[in-house]
């Protein structure tokens, strides 16, 4: 086990390796620069901005820069926000990316297990039929269509929650942008655990205990959700990781201060130093969580041995 | 000032798929039932409890040091935060005395004698003086802080030179400096006027300006003062000012190898001089007491008064700036010097100042506080205004599609925009090359029409209309597609009998390229289809990624016809003429004429205000028959502001001075449409 986790963390550093380097080599393809703008400015204005910002140094300085810079977990400032480091901007951003993400994962663990499990259980009955319509409608419905549909209704007709901003946790105002994000959520776990339920069902371990005579509850809760929730663990592993990383246009739409609000404008800014932090920053969440996924697996299925 | 067009809206609305029409059809009961109200006002109405003004700021601000930022976004804030020698008048945002209580000029533009109040204060209490303005401007320039803004102040003598690093020579036998008078290149010195045509008048003997000659007394210099005697001491900076202006040179070698290259007299002299760099010291700033801030001018520039209210000029506080470095806008460490002082700031989500007691114009100031939501979605803010949570947007914040519900109610604000669309022509290789075919294009275009469909109004000419009053402007061609034929059969695309041939036309080697905000599109589909109707030929319309987009334009990488912005700087038709004042810089046409440069130099020698407009509109003219440009249409500002709002106006720049701004509570006082703006 230990040895399985230790060689996982390993692997995490080639991968963190090859990210940043494709971002870097992107964001060097990508024409303009982050002072490009419409009004051009004179030579003079940009060899001091270059020099400034030290762009005038061969590409390969640069890019050791941006290694050592990693590897010291100091992603330097942002060249668009003068003064501000890529650190300050991440851990300012993340509570609320975080916070809107993790209540989203909550919402969606909680009513897509509850409805995917009814409908597994009363398989074929109308509970069924209308928690999968509903759970398709989910999958279909972008986020930026829900999100002002959800606002047109409870804030702008019936007045009861606000259309916009940010106003910390617990407030109203988290109340929307979580119902849109964890939607789509919702919808894939109710139908995953619906159909892991089904097939677990009707394994032989579970006829088994029935067998012995155990109630339908102890059944379900003690022996079937264990092994009918494996799918929506792997499925929901990684989707944690990209919930609590920001979300472009929830946050977006919803007006809040998260990651991904910094992260769509970064790259609008080529802002370098803040794209790369956010990007290796992503990819660590995300290979940190797949490795916590694969642990967990070892927990929930007794089949799994490391 | 750049405009990309404001805002950049999530096309959430373009994509609308059958799961919307579902709950659609819950939401039409729902939607008929909210909007029985109120058919007045857009939204609640509301007052806030306090005194607080909830505004939309725009994208996130860069940073709140004004010297650093060039957006519009920031100047909103920093309306607040600093405050300078002049203010934007609310309603004409011309300019009105601030810190400064009132200014002299000198008898040609080319030196200004601010006269700063007593009692004007930083938010920590200091006092703000001459000194401080002469650090902002002297700091603004500094080549380290790379201000992105600079050439703003390039007016100012050695001003430029500084913000280059350049060099002045000095000869070490003499002890005196080359002086530019001595080598002068042919560019240098327009020569009048055995080119100019009968339309242009003679240019009048191109001197020097005042400010580069010497004086006898400082009184000479100024047109007679009649309240008070001028105070202002001839001091050795101002005797240095007034020598003829020094050569300078690029301080790298290679630079300064070109420049001298391009000027063997001057090569010849430079051997065995010293290079002495040009420091803060030598430029045209002087506190010559306290409250007494000159400054000497490079040029005649008569529009100069008017830039002393942008963001760039705006006084910052000396001790700070210099003790915390980059951290001096962090909130625990800034002093500013407007109005407000900043009280929270969050980023990406809300900045929020209080009135500054310390202000010297504390009592008249009536909001408590303000809320700046750096809001970038269009959608967002409108419901936000909607739900009663904002109490006003800023400029183009009411999209073409809202316009049909929002432009009758009473809360709706609209103006001519100090700001105008054109496109370019790559007037250096192509079609376009032929200026025939660039006045076909734009004859075959109907403006009129155009403007219509997206309610706004129509430019023919280079000017935004109806925003300089007494401006004289020329008319630019009609539209009329029988001429446009004519022309481009003249230009070599006619068939044998004598009639336009749109085959013969290489539309090919057009394209109409823009990026793809705002309306940009929509308008490139609409002059699309014009041509395809007038003249026959389809030109390819071609969208670029912004940046992308303006990496092409600065080369003049385009085929034929590239899309453009521009909105101003500061209230004079000069921002817009001088586009074209340089073959570089913001022209990105390759159009350059020397005859042209010539009206707008002598129009800013150019005392009478109204011969001056005169002369700039011949500048104007001669543009338009030149036709590196086709100009489409005037922006309108388009906002919205709660009725309860008062002080703020649909001018020009949608840039407000917050002081004047308040909440009245008083429902018979509220405004009912635009506010009388001639009051």
């Amino acid at each position: 086990m230990l040895r399985f986790i230790i060689r996982r963390i390993v692997v995490i550093i080639p991968m963190l390796f090859i990210v940043v380097s494709l971002t870097w080599g992107l964001i060097r393809l990508a024409p303009g620069n982050f002072y490009t703008g419409e009004k051009k400015l004179t030579p003079a204005i940009e060899k001091n901005l270059r020099e400034k910002y030290g762009l005038n140094r061969p590409w390969y300085v640069q890019y050791g820069k941006v290694l050592w810079n990693i590897a010291r977990f100091d992603f330097g400032n942002s060249l668009k926000y003068e003064g501000q480091s890529v650190n300050q901007i991440l851990f300012r951003g993340l509570p609320v990316s975080a916070t809107l993400g993790l209540s989203a994962y909550l919402l969606a663990l909680f009513v897509g297990i509850t409805t995917g499990t009814l409908a597994a259980l009363k398989q074929n009955s109308w509970i069924d039929y209308a928690s999968m319509v509903l759970a398709m409608i989910g999958i279909s419905i972008p986020n930026f269509v829900l999100g002002p549909l959800l606002v047109l209704i409870f804030a702008l007709n019936l007045f009861w929650l606000p259309p916009a901003l940010w106003n910390g946790f617990p407030s109203k105002s988290i109340v929307l942008p979580a119902l849109t994000l964890s939607a789509i959520y919702i919808a894939y776990i109710a139908r995953l655990t619906r159909s892991g339920m089904l097939e677990v069902m009707r394994s032989d371990y579970i006829r088994t205990a029935r067998a012995k005579g155990l109630s339908e509850t102890q059944v379900v809760f003690r022996h079937a959700l264990r092994g009918g929730l494996l799918p929506v663990v792997s499925f929901s592993g990684p989707a944690l990781a990209f919930l609590i990383t920001g979300t472009v246009v929830v946050e977006r739409v919803f007006a809040l201060p998260g990651l991904g609000n910094y992260f769509i404008n970064a790259c609008f800014n080529r802002d370098e130093p803040l794209i790369i932090g956010i990007v290796a920053f992503i990819a660590v969440t995300v290979l940190g969580f797949n490795l916590l996924v694969d642990i967990s697996y070892g927990f929930i299925d007794p089949r799994i041995r490391y | 000032m750049r405009n990309p067009k404001s805002g950049i809206v999530i096309g959430y609305s373009s994509r609308i798929g059958v799961a919307a029409l579902i709950l659609g059809v819950s939401l039409i009961t729902a939607g008929c039932a909210a909007s029985g109200g109120n058919h007045v006002f857009f939204g609640k109405t509301d007052p806030p409890r306090e005194n607080v003004l909830r505004y939309v700021s725009g994208s996130e601000p860069e940073s709140l040091d004004p010297q650093i930022s060039a957006g519009q976004n920031e100047a909103r804030i920093y309306m607040a935060l600093y405050e300078g020698l002049t203010e934007y008048d609310p309603k004409t945002s011309a300019p009105v005395p601030a810190i400064a209580e009132r200014w002299e000029v000198n008898k040609d533009f080319s030196e200004i004698t601010f006269h700063l109040r007593k009692n004007a204060r930083f938010s920590n209490g200091d006092p703000i003086t001459a000194g401080d303005f002469v650090y902002t401007i002297r700091r603004g320039l500094t080549p380290e802080v790379a201000s992105s803004n600079a050439a703003l102040a390039y007016y100012i003598k050695y001003a430029e030179a500084y913000n280059e690093s350049a060099v002045f020579v000095f000869d070490p036998d003499s002890q005196t400096f080359l002086l530019e008078k001595d080598f002068a290149g042919v560019e240098e010195q327009p020569t009048a006027p055995a080119s100019a045509t009968g339309t242009t008048p003679p240019a009048r003997t191109p001197g020097p300006p005042l400010s580069s000659q010497p004086v006898e007394s400082v009184a000479a210099e100024y047109p007679p003062i009649p309240e008070e005697q001028t105070p202002d001491a001839d001091t050795p900076f101002h005797r240095f000012m007034h020598s003829p202006a020094r050569v300078v040179l690029p301080a790298d070698d290679k630079g300064r190898k070109k420049a001298l290259d391009a000027n063997p007299k001057l090569r010849a002299a430079v051997a065995g001089k010293q290079f002495l760099p040009v420091k803060a010291e030598n430029v045209g700033v002087e506190a010559v007491d306290d409250y007494t801030l000159r400054i000497s001018l490079a040029q005649q520039a008569p529009f100069f008064i008017s830039l002393m209210a942008h963001q760039f000029f705006r006084v910052i506080h000396r001790n700070t700036v210099e003790h915390f470095g980059h951290a001096w806008t962090d909130p625990h460490n800034i002093v500013t010097s407007g109005a407000f002082k900043l009280e929270a700031w969050q980023p990406y989500d809300r900045l929020v100042v209080a009135r500054d007691p310390m202000n010297w114009d504390a009592s008249r100031v009536k909001l408590d506080h303000i809320v700046f939501y750096m809001l970038q979605d269009i959608t967002t803010m409108i419901n936000l205004y909607r739900a009663g949570e904002l109490d006003a947007m800023y400029n183009h914040t009411v999209p073409p599609a809202w316009l049909e519900v929002i432009a009758p109610m009473k809360d709706f604000m609209d103006a001519p925009e100090a700001g105008i669309e054109f496109y370019r022509f790559n007037t250096t290789k192509g079609p376009t090359k032929d200026v025939r075919v660039r006045k076909a294009l734009n004859m075959a275009l109907d403006k009129k029409a155009m403007a219509d469909w997206r309610h706004v109004q129509p430019l023919t000419a280079f000017m935004p209309t109806g925003i300089f009053p007494g401006y004289p402007q020329p008319k630019g061609d009609p539209f009329d597609p029988d001429k446009a034929k004519h022309l481009l059969v003249e230009a070599g695309y006619g068939d044998a009998s004598g009639n336009f041939d749109p085959e013969k036309f290489s539309a090919s080697e057009i394209e109409i390229v823009t990026n793809p905000d705002g309306s940009n599109l929509p308008y490139a589909e609409f002059i699309q289809a014009q041509w395809k109707q007038n003249l026959g030929v389809t030109i390819q319309i071609r969208i670029m990624e912004n940046k992308t987009f303006q990496a092409a334009q600065a080369k003049l990488d385009y085929k034929g016809i590239s899309r453009f912005g521009w909105s101003a700087d500061y209230m004079d038709p000069f921002t817009f003429l001088g586009l074209f004042y340089t073959p570089t810089g913001n022209n990105g046409t390759g159009w350059w004429d020397p005859k042209y440069v010539e009206l707008l130099d002598e129009a800013n020698r150019t005392v009478d205000h109204q011969r001056r407009y005169e002369i700039l509109a011949q500048a104007e003219k001669l543009l338009l028959d030149a036709q590196p440009v086709m100009p489409l249409v005037v922006a309108t500002t388009r906002w919205m502001k709660k009725p309860y709002v008062k002080g703020m106006y649909p001018n020009a720049t949608t840039l407000f001075p917050w002081k004047w701004v308040y909440i009245e509570r008083d429902q018979a006082k509220w405004d009912y449409g635009v506010p009388n703006m001639s009051e």
